[in-house]
């Protein structure tokens, strides 16, 4: 990655342009063409430094519910623990974290009854039943960006 | 999702993935859609003014673009102060999630940040954060695997 790569990393993480040319803006804002912003957004992607580009919706505003996992799962059933809860479309994050409770999960759901069901059928599922539902009740903050 | 046209959600679920990588961007989702690329601008920037878009913008990998520690961080604050202490929080730059949760984890952390630094020895911005809220009860649950990583699917 070079100065330009990171000054486009910048830009596009500040706010894509909600315009009918947006990579032409871009290349304005760093001083390099539109073809060269695509090429080098492109071999970003390739490299796997961005994720996507696109919008992020607030689940909250769209009715949906959502919550925080914490799992204590016993080493040998660690596997097919983790293979179950990430085969679950509604799971978006998940991570083994040094802790006695050592599977942390996020999770979506329509509505909390769906999100609820979807719980109980992993615990079902995967025998582990001591799995904890820390849903946020207020949030401060939600900034995933990153300066470079 | 019946407050969306079936165009509508048909663009939402490009936009809750990926944006084509071509010159009008917008159009090309549009035509999808049976929707102008006007129409589709206007759309996003209308449901953003309304905060159900929170952001359009590039979703990195911190990994790969150089931030190596990503640290699950909570703290134990006494409920009359979660208020200040989750703002002052928020407003550091290297946490990227702040979030009061119930029911606390462990009987007593109710604060969740989400910290993140290129590489080295966090304990400096620990202490900044602790001081900051006078709080010296927290717990570090650092991540050994990431089994799973995405962005949700609401459409």
């Amino acid at each position: 990655m070079d100065a330009i790569d990171k000054k486009l990393l910048n830009l596009l993480q500040k706010e894509f342009p909600l315009e009918e040319e947006p990579f032409r803006l871009i290349g304005e804002r760093c001083g390099i063409s539109e073809d060269e912003v695509l090429a080098r957004v492109r071999r970003m992607k390739e490299k796997g430094v961005i994720r996507r580009i696109g919008a992020v919706f607030d689940g909250k505003k769209l009715g949906r519910a959502s919550t925080l996992c914490a799992a204590r799962v016993p080493e040998d059933k660690l596997q097919s623990f983790v293979h179950i809860v990430s085969a679950e479309k509604g799971v978006t994050h998940n991570y083994r974290r040094r802790h006695e409770y050592n599977v942390w999960f996020t999770v979506t759901a329509a509505n909390t009854e769906e999100l609820q069901a979807l719980l109980s059928d992993v615990k079902k599922k995967t025998g582990v039943t001591d799995m904890l539902d820390m849903r946020a009740v207020r949030t401060f903050k939600i900034d995933a960006s990153f300066d470079l | 999702m019946n407050i969306f046209s079936a165009g509508q959600i048909k663009a939402a679920k490009i936009l809750q993935s990926d944006i084509p990588l071509s010159s009008r961007p917008f159009t090309d989702i549009a035509g999808a859609c049976q929707m102008t690329g006007d129409e589709l601008i206007v759309w996003i920037r209308n449901l953003s003014r309304q905060g159900i878009i929170r952001k359009v913008t590039a979703i990195l990998r911190h990994q790969r673009a150089g931030y190596g520690k990503n640290v699950l961080v909570l703290w134990s604050v006494p409920p009359e102060e979660i208020d200040d202490a989750g703002r002052k929080l928020a407003g550091l730059p290297y946490i990227s999630h702040c979030y009061e949760r119930q029911p606390s984890f462990d009987g007593r952390f109710n604060l969740f940040t989400m910290l993140h630094a290129k590489s080295g020895d966090i304990s400096p911005l620990l202490q900044e954060m602790s001081r900051l809220i006078s709080c010296p009860d927290f717990l570090l649950l650092e991540s050994l695997e990431e089994y799973k990583k995405t962005s949700p699917e609401y459409f």
